[in-house]
């Protein structure tokens, strides 16, 4: 197992921004893609949610935004009952950056007005017509994509960009909202080794810079424990385990039943099925 | 029950020898009507062309209506019948109603134009806005910002090459229809033809059909020139073979 990066220098606070009791949640009644789910995400943390595809990871993202509604069970996200359909619900929509599986780029435009889209929310109707950003806001967008490595990027296309710039756009498009919560939907599944940790770094980086809380849907495991606080264990739309690395070792903070041992056993086995 | 329509094969048989004599007279081309011709040419692309752009700028709004991933089916249910019934009348038919309204002359033929362009391209194009991948629209719309916002950044730039292409095909589909709308009084180059047929002037009428045949290429030229240029490079860089 890999050192865990910046967990030493993180402080988290206690209090949860995400909750969710007894949570279930299914997509045609019979069916439940999420079953019982009790999840309490730490603000400002760096928390990973891994299983086998299927597991309902991506629904469950789904729930923290509000674009899904539990069929049982609560979902808190900053104390607000997330539904993307609620105007009251609304101001906190633009504090969730979004990056869904497939990333949701408008490929025929720049990347520059990719990003700007994170804006939005801060732009008017006749403005943001006639895509007329403030100064400050392009300067804050061209930081990002400094900040991100895309620097001298801004005016291509995006269709034109690789695998990797794709995912820090869409990273970028997330920071420019100026966000509190990022969630991403297995952004470095695809990636191969080098460039998916060069990725995971970006975001850890934004997220302990920024005091954001991640939420990173993955379904490697190695890599979930690396760079995060937490790590939900999904399996068959059931919380198995919460796990995390403290003094070099796995722990489980579930139940404190299993050892370390026990869990990659665990999870040898249920990458083998 | 039946109908008859009086098909007797000997009728074509014994017609057959008039394409000759058709077709003779056809080489007999009176080139002293290049210049009017040019000129009704000049009319019916600039009816076309007002017939377009105007028809495209009605049509977008009500293509941003009738997409059903962006209202309830209280707007697009209504829209989609509007534009169905505009459809019903190709465009000669229109041609026809707006001589009676406005009077013979090109403004009734760049009516008609209008009215077919509506129901043509908003139908195209609210079937181009429903068929944009789902994921920029998602992952766009949970950011919370305006309708508005959606369309001008997700939707207009996911469907831009699509109608873009339409265009260009409306454009040249328009050019050619503008061309027969002489038929009914609506202006246009096709007057001239239909006059000159009507007396048998085959070879002053080749003239008028010449000129409509090298702008049909010209413009065809022109349209592959901004495809290539426009839409195909934007679709995943397609290499095309010269």
């Amino acid at each position: 197992m890999q050192e865990q990066k910046g967990s030493t220098s993180k402080s988290i606070s206690t209090l949860s921004i995400v909750q969710m009791n007894d949570v279930s949640a299914s997509y045609d009644s019979k069916d439940y893609v999420l079953k019982n789910i009790r999840l309490s995400i730490p603000r400002g943390s760096n928390y990973a949610i891994v299983g086998q595809s299927g597991s309902g990871k991506s629904t469950l993202l789904r729930l923290i935004n509000g674009m899904m509604h539990p069929s049982k069970g609560k979902v808190l996200v900053d104390y607000k009952v997330p539904n993307t359909s609620d105007r009251k619900f609304k101001p906190f929509m633009h504090k969730i950056g979004y990056i869904p599986q497939n990333l949701g780029l408008i490929k025929n435009s720049t990347v520059l007005e990719n990003i700007l889209i994170g804006a939005l929310p801060r732009v008017n109707g006749f403005n943001s017509f006639f895509k007329n950003f403030s100064d400050s806001e392009i300067n804050n967008a061209k930081k990002i994509l400094k900040q991100v490595g895309l620097q001298g990027k801004a005016e291509r296309k995006v269709y034109m960009l690789s695998g990797g710039e794709k995912r820090r756009v869409a990273i970028a498009r997330a920071l420019v909202q100026k966000p509190e919560i990022i969630l991403a939907d297995e952004i470095v599944s695809e990636l191969d080794h080098v460039t998916a940790r060069e990725i995971m770094d970006v975001l850890a980086e934004a997220q302990s810079t920024m005091k954001l809380t991640a939420i990173m849907v993955h379904h490697d495991l190695q890599l979930a424990l690396e760079y995060a606080d937490r790590v939900a264990v999904i399996k068959d739309g059931e919380k198995i385990l919460e796990i995390g690395v403290e003094a070099d070792r796995i722990v489980d903070f579930q139940t404190g039943n299993y050892t370390q041992k026990e869990i990659l056993e665990m999870f040898n086995t249920e990458s083998k099925e | 029950m039946s109908v008859n329509v009086d098909a007797d094969p000997r009728d074509f048989v014994e017609g057959l020898p008039n394409i000759g004599i058709m077709l003779q007279d056809i080489t007999e081309v009176d080139s002293s009507l290049f210049v009017t011709a040019f000129w009704s040419m000049l009319e019916t692309i600039e009816m076309a062309f007002i017939g377009t752009v105007v028809g495209v700028a009605i049509a977008l709004p009500l293509s941003l209506l009738s997409a059903r991933n962006l209202n309830s089916k209280f707007v697009y249910v209504p829209v989609r019948a509007l534009l169905a019934a505009i459809r019903t009348f190709p465009s000669i038919l229109w041609a026809i109603l707006f001589v009676i309204i406005v009077g013979l002359g090109p403004f009734a033929g760049v009516l008609a134009i209008i009215m077919y362009t509506v129901g043509f391209i908003a139908k195209l194009q609210y079937e181009a806005i429903e068929a944009i991948d789902a994921d920029p629209m998602d992952a766009v719309g949970a950011i919370g910002v305006s309708k508005l916002q959606l369309i001008r950044f997700v939707v207009l730039p996911e469907s831009a090459s699509h109608l873009l292409s339409q265009i260009l095909y409306i454009f040249d589909y328009n050019i050619r229809q503008t061309s027969i709308l002489g038929l009914v009084g609506a202006g246009g180059i096709g007057f001239y033809i239909i006059n000159y047929i009507k007396f048998f002037e085959y070879g002053k009428a080749a003239v008028f059909m010449l000129v409509v045949l090298a702008t049909v290429l010209i413009i065809d030229w022109v349209s592959v020139r901004i495809r290539d240029k426009y839409i195909v490079k934007s679709q995943r860089g397609m290499q095309v073979k010269s």
